[in-house]
C-alpha cells in the first residue's frame, strides 16, 4: 500500500532517488574503469592507443602470472566458508531466538566481536595462534579465519528476520504433529530464507574480497586472488591481466546474482498467515 | 518529543529457559567462539607482556616496556591519523550513505534486493583493483584531470594523487556499503503507519526526517557506525595506495612487526590489545546508549 | 534450500571450469641445452624466496625435467625471511648480501657441495667470493643491483648527478624513492662522506636533519613497482632499482633520450641476493638441482627478462639482446662498479633504531 504523503515529501522521494543514482554511479566508476582498461592495447595502462582482447586470450591461454589458480581457489575457500557460516549463524540466530541463555550478553559481544574487530589484529590474533598450535596448512588457517568473520553477518540478518517471526508458527507446526527439528526445517528455514540468503550473499562477497587476515593465514598452495592481486600489483605494478579477472569475476558475480533472483523468484514461498 | 517505539511489533517468541538439549546444541558455536575468538585474544594478551629478543623472538618474562612502547609518540601519532582518518570516513558515509539506505528501504518490494544487489556487486571484485582503478581516474594525467582540462574547466591538473583526498575517497567507497545495510536494516521496519500519522499532523519533510525518521532508524545508524569506524581505524592499505605511503597509520605499525620488518612482537601486540581493549569500551557505550534509548 | 543447491552446483561448475583449464594447458619444456639434463631426483623442494622475484615458468621447467615439486613461501624482507625459518624448514632461501653474513655467523646455512653445482663456473668472477661469504662457500649468487637516480629530462632540464640535486625544495611532490629505511639512511650517510654502513647512533643523530628535509619533498615511498608512477607521470624523479630503471629505459628507448640514468655521485652500493641451503633442510640434494638449474644460461636469460638487473652470470650475459646489455641502469660502468661496496650485517637495534628514525620522521 503506498504512503500517503504530502507534496514536499513526493520532492523529497525523488531528491533521494538521484541521490541514490549519483552514489551508484561513484561506486560503479572504477569498475568501468577497470572493465574499460582490461581492453586497453597499452600494457602499462598509459593513455588509450588501442583496443584488443589480447590480455583475455594471455590470461586464459598463458596466464603466465598464474592468476587462475588463486581465483579457483578463493571460490572453494568462499563457497565452503559461506555454506558452513550460513549453517552456523542459522542455527545459532535459532537458538538465541528459541531460549534463553546465561551468558547472553557476553556471548552476543564474543559473536559480534569478528564483525568489528580490525583485520590487521584479527589477522595477526591468527598468526599466533595457528604458529603455536603448529597449524601450517594454509587452507584450513584461511577456512578457520574466514568463518569466523563471516558467520556472525549471518547470524545478524537471521536474528533480525526473526524478530518478525510470528511465534504460532512454531505452534501450528507441532499441533500437527511435527517434531521441533522438522517443524524448524520445514516451515522456520522457508521463512528465514531470504535472510539466509542476503546473510550468505553478503559471507561470500567477504570471503572473495578478503585481504588482510587472509594475508596472515595463506600458504603458497592456498593463496587466494585478493592476495595474489594484492601482490602482483605491489610488486610488479600495472599488468593488464589484472583487470581482465577482476572483469570476469563481475561477469560471474552478475550471472550468478541474476540466476539466484530468478530462482529465487520462481520458488519464493509465502509465510503461511 | 520522544521517539516512540515505531517498529512493527516484535515478536518476542516464546523465550524458554535453555535446556541441556539446548545448550548441547549450542556447543559448537560455543566451542567455535573458544577457539577462534577468545584464545587468539588472549593469546595476544599474552605476547603483549612478554619481553622482546630479537626478530620474531620473545622470552617469557613478563614486562610492560612494549606498552610503554605502544603509547610513545610514534605509534600515539600513527593512532590519532588512523582515528581521524576513520571518523571522517564514518561522518562522510553516514552522509553519503543514509539518504540512499533510505530510498531503498522505501522503494517497492521488489526493487529492493536488486538495488541491494547492486550496492553489493562492485564488492565482488577484488579490493585492490578498485583502488587501483581509482588511481587511473584520479592522477595528473588521469580520467578526472584529462576531462575536466579538455572542458577547460582547470589549465593545470589537479594534484588529486597522491593526496588525503584520494585516502578519504577510497575509504569512504570501501566502507560505503557497511554503512547503507545497517540502516537499510532499520529503514524496512519502519512502520509507515507511523509516518503516515507524523505527516497528518501536518509535519513537513524536514520535520519528519528530523524528529520521526532519523530517530527511529537510530540503531541501524549506531549499527553502521560501529561497522565503519572501528575497522577504519586498523586499515592501512587504502592510505598505502593512494597516499604514496608517506604516512604511517596504526595499522602500519602493527603489521611491520609481524610481517615486515619490525619484528617486535610484544610491541605489536601491545598496541593491538590497546586497540581492542578502546574498541570493546566503545562498544559497550554504545549498546548502552542503544538500551537507554529503547527504554525511553 | 533449493536456492542454495543451485548456487553452489553454479559456483562448482565454474570452479571446476577454472581447474580444468589449468589442468590442461601444459607449458612446452624447454630442452635443457648447455648443461646435462637435471636428474630425476622426485620430492618435495620448499623454498622461501622474495616475493614475485622468480619467473614461473622457470620454476615449472624445473618441476619438469627434475620431477621435483617445488613448494613456495614469499616474504617482502630479510627480516621476514628470518622469522619464517623458525617456523618450518625449507631448503632454498634467497638472502640479501647482509642477511647471508647474519646467517653464516649464526650457523643457519649449509655449505653448498660444489661438486653439485657445476655451472658455478658460469658466475663471473667479480661477484664470487665476496666480502660476506668468503669462497662462497654457502650461497650462490642470484641476481645483484644498483640503487641509482632516474629522471625524466623533458621535466626536469637540469641535470641531477646526486642525492642533492634530488633533494631540492622544487622537486617537492615529483619525488618517488625506496620505501627503505636503511636505503634512505645510506643516502643521507653517503651525503654527509661517512661510511654507508656506520649506522652509530651517533651517525643517525647526525643524518636526522638532512633526512628531515628530504621526506616531506617525497610524493611516493616505493620499493616495489615505482616504474608505474614514473612512467605515467606521477612522479619525474625516482631512487630506484636498477631494474626498474632498466625497465623504464627500454620502454621508451634509451635512444629518445628523455629517461636519464645516473649512480649517485655521492656513492652508491651493490646488492646482491643469493640462493643459500638452510641447515635445516630435508632435500639438500633437490636444492642443489635447483641452483644448478638456474645458472643454466638460457633459464639466466629468462629471469633476466623479467628483471633486467645486474645479472652475474657471465654465460647468461651471452645471450642478452644488445638493447639489454647496452642499458646503463642494468650495467654500469666497470669502474663505478669497482667502487661500490655492499651492505654489511649490522646488529638488530640499529636496524630498529633506523627504522624508528624514519617512522618518527614520516610522520
Amino acid at each position: 500500500m503506498a504512503l500517503r504523503m504530502p507534496q514536499g515529501m513526493r520532492l523529497v522521494n525523488w531528491l533521494l532517488g538521484g541521490w541514490s543514482i549519483v552514489v551508484l554511479l561513484f561506486l560503479y566508476l572504477p569498475i568501468v574503469v577497470l572493465i574499460v582498461y582490461s581492453f586497453n592495447a597499452s600494457p602499462r595502462g598509459i593513455g588509450f592507443p588501442g583496443v584488443t582482447l589480447e590480455w583475455y586470450r594471455a590470461l586464459i591461454q598463458e596466464d603466465e602470472l598464474e592468476l587462475l589458480v588463486p581465483l579457483r581457489n578463493s571460490l572453494i575457500i568462499a563457497v565452503i566458508v559461506t555454506f558452513v557460516s550460513s549453517l552456523m549463524g542459522t542455527i545459532g540466530a535459532w537458538l538465541l531466538y528459541q531460549y534463553r541463555y546465561r551468558f547472553e550478553r557476553s556471548l552476543s559481544t564474543l559473536i559480534l566481536t569478528p564483525m568489528i574487530v580490525p583485520e590487521v589484529i584479527m589477522g595477526i590474533s591468527f598468526l599466533l595462534l595457528f604458529s603455536n598450535l603448529g597449524v601450517d596448512n594454509g587452507w584450513v588457517r584461511t577456512i578457520i579465519a574466514h568463518i569466523t568473520f563471516c558467520f556472525p553477518f549471518v547470524l545478524v540478518a537471521v536474528q533480525a528476520r526473526l524478530s518478525g517471526l510470528d511465534p504460532s508458527l512454531m505452534e501450528a507446526a507441532m499441533d500437527l504433529g511435527a517434531r521441533p527439528h522438522v517443524a524448524f526445517i520445514k516451515v522456520i528455514v522457508p521463512y528465514l530464507l531470504p535472510a539466509i540468503v542476503s546473510g550468505a550473499l553478503m559471507s561470500f562477497t567477504l570471503s572473495m574480497d578478503e585481504v588482510v587476515v587472509t594475508w596472515f593465514t595463506y600458504d603458497d598452495s592456498s593463496q587466494t586472488l585478493p592476495v595474489k592481486l594484492f601482490g602482483i600489483a605491489s610488486r610488479r605494478g600495472y599488468r593488464p591481466e589484472l583487470n581482465v579477472v577482476s572483469t570476469l569475476l563481475i561477469l560471474f558475480t552478475v550471472v550468478m546474482v541474476i540466476l539466484t533472483h530468478w530462482i529465487g523468484r520462481a520458488t519464493a514461498t509465502k509465510p503461511q498467515n | 518529543m520522544t521517539p516512540i517505539a515505531g517498529t512493527k511489533p516484535e515478536s518476542k517468541g516464546p523465550r524458554r529457559r535453555a535446556t541441556r538439549a539446548a545448550w548441547l546444541l549450542l556447543t559448537p558455536l560455543l566451542v567455535w567462539l573458544l577457539l577462534f575468538v577468545v584464545i587468539p585474544s588472549v593469546a595476544l594478551a599474552f605476547y603483549s607482556v612478554a619481553t622482546y629478543a630479537g626478530l620474531g623472538e620473545v622470552t617469557w618474562t613478563p614486562s610492560f616496556e612494549a606498552y610503554q612502547k605502544a603509547w610513545d609518540s610514534v605509534p600515539r601519532v600513527a593512532l590519532w591519523r588512523s582515528v581521524y582518518l576513520a571518523l571522517g570516513t564514518t561522518v562522510l558515509c553516514v552522509i553519503i550513505g543514509y539518504p540512499v539506505a533510505y530510498f531503498i528501504g522505501r522503494a517497492p518490494e521488489r526493487w529492493r534486493n536488486l538495488m541491494l544487489m547492486l550496492v553489493m556487486i562492485p564488492f565482488w571484485t577484488s579490493f585492490i583493483i578498485r583502488i587501483y582503478a581509482w588511481i587511473i581516474i584520479l592522477r595528473n594525467e588521469g580520467l578526472l584531470n584529462g576531462m575536466l582540462q579538455s572542458m577547460n574547466l582547470i589549465s593545470d591538473p589537479l594534484s588529486l594523487f597522491p593526496s588525503q583526498t584520494a585516502v578519504f575517497i577510497g575509504m569512504v567507497y570501501s566502507f560505503l556499503p557497511f554503512m547503507i545495510l545497517p540502516i537499510y536494516g532499520s529503514v524496512e521496519k519502519l512502520d509507515n503507519a507511523l509516518i503516515e500519522a507524523a505527516f497528518d499532523l501536518g509535519a513537513g519533510p524536514v520535520r519528519a526526517f528530523q524528529r520521526i525518521i532519523v530517530p527511529l532508524t537510530q540503531p541501524g545508524i549506531v549499527a553502521g557506525i560501529l561497522l565503519v569506524f572501528i575497522p577504519a581505524v586498523g586499515t592501512y592499505a587504502v592510505s598505502d595506495v593512494l597516499s604514496g605511503r608517506r604516512v604511517e597509520l596504526i595499522g602500519n605499525l602493527i603489521e611491520t612487526q609481524f610481517r615486515g620488518k619490525g619484528g617486535n612482537w610484544p610491541y605489536g601486540a601491545a598496541m593491538g590489545i590497546s586497540l581492542l581493549v578502546m574498541f570493546v569500551i566503545a562498544f559497550w557505550l554504545s549498546s548502552i546508549f542503544a538500551k537507554s534509548q529503547q527504554e525511553q | 534450500m533449493r536456492i542454495f543447491r543451485m548456487t553452489l552446483c553454479i559456483a562448482m561448475a565454474m570452479l571446476l571450469a577454472v581447474g580444468c583449464k589449468k589442468e590442461t594447458d601444459t607449458p612446452a619444456t624447454p630442452a635443457g641445452t648447455g648443461a646435462a639434463a637435471t636428474p630425476k631426483i622426485g620430492g618435495e623442494l620448499k623454498i622461501l624466496v622474495w616475493s614475485e622475484y622468480i619467473p614461473n615458468s622457470v620454476i615449472e621447467g624445473f618441476e619438469k625435467e627434475s620431477g621435483v615439486k617445488v613448494r613456495k613461501k614469499e616474504y617482502g624482507s630479510n627480516e621476514e625471511m628470518l622469522n619464517l625459518l623458525k617456523g618450518e624448514s625449507y631448503d632454498i632461501v634467497q638472502p640479501s648480501e647482509y642477511a647471508i653474513e647474519y646467517m653464516i655467523a649464526k650457523d643457519m646455512l649449509q655449505p653448498i657441495d660444489p661438486a653439485k653445482i657445476p655451472l658455478m663456473s658460469n658466475v663471473l668472477p667479480n661477484f664470487l667470493s665476496m666480502s660476506f661469504d668468503p669462497g662462497n662457500k654457502y650461497s650462490v649468487p642470484y641476481m645483484a643491483g644498483t640503487v641509482g637516480i632516474i629522471y625524466n629530462s623533458e621535466k626536469i632540464k637540469e641535470p641531477i648527478t646526486g642525492f642533492k640535486d634530488v633533494f631540492q625544495a622544487k622537486y617537492k611532490g615529483r619525488l618517488i624513492v625506496l620505501n627503505d629505511s636503511r636505503e634512505l639512511v645510506s643516502w643521507a650517510l653517503s651525503t654527509l662522506g661517512k661510511d654507508m654502513n656506520d649506522t652509530t647512533p651517533a651517525n643517525l643523530a647526525a643524518v636526522k636533519p638532512l633526512l628531515e628535509a628530504w621526506i616531506p619533498l617525497v610524493a611516493f615511498f616505493d620499493s616495489d613497482s615505482p616504474k608505474d608512477k614514473l612512467l605515467a607521470g606521477d612522479a619525474d624523479i625516482g631512487i630506484v632499482w636498477g631494474g626498474e630503471g632498466a625497465l623504464i629505459l627500454a620502454e621508451e628507448g634509451e635512444a629518445e633520450g628523455k629517461w636519464k640514468w645516473t649512480l649517485p655521485s655521492e656513492g652508491a652500493h651493490l646488492f646482491i641476493d643469493s640462493f643459500a641451503v638452510p641447515k635445516a633442510s630435508k632435500n639438500a640434494a633437490a636444492a642443489h638441482a635447483f641452483i644448478n638449474y638456474i645458472l643454466r644460461p638460457e633459464v639466466n636469460v629468462k629471469i633476466h627478462d623479467d628483471f633486467p638487473y645486474l645479472n652475474p652470470n657471465g654465460e647468461g650475459r651471452k645471450l642478452l639482446t644488445p638493447e639489454q646489455i647496452g642499458n646503463v641502469a642494468s650495467f654500469p660502468p666497470d669502474d663505478a662498479l669497482k667502487a661500490m661496496k655492499v651492505f654489511r650485517n649490522i646488529p638488530d637495534e640499529q636496524t630498529a633504531a633506523m627504522e624508528e628514525l624514519i617512522s618518527e620522521i614520516k610522520k
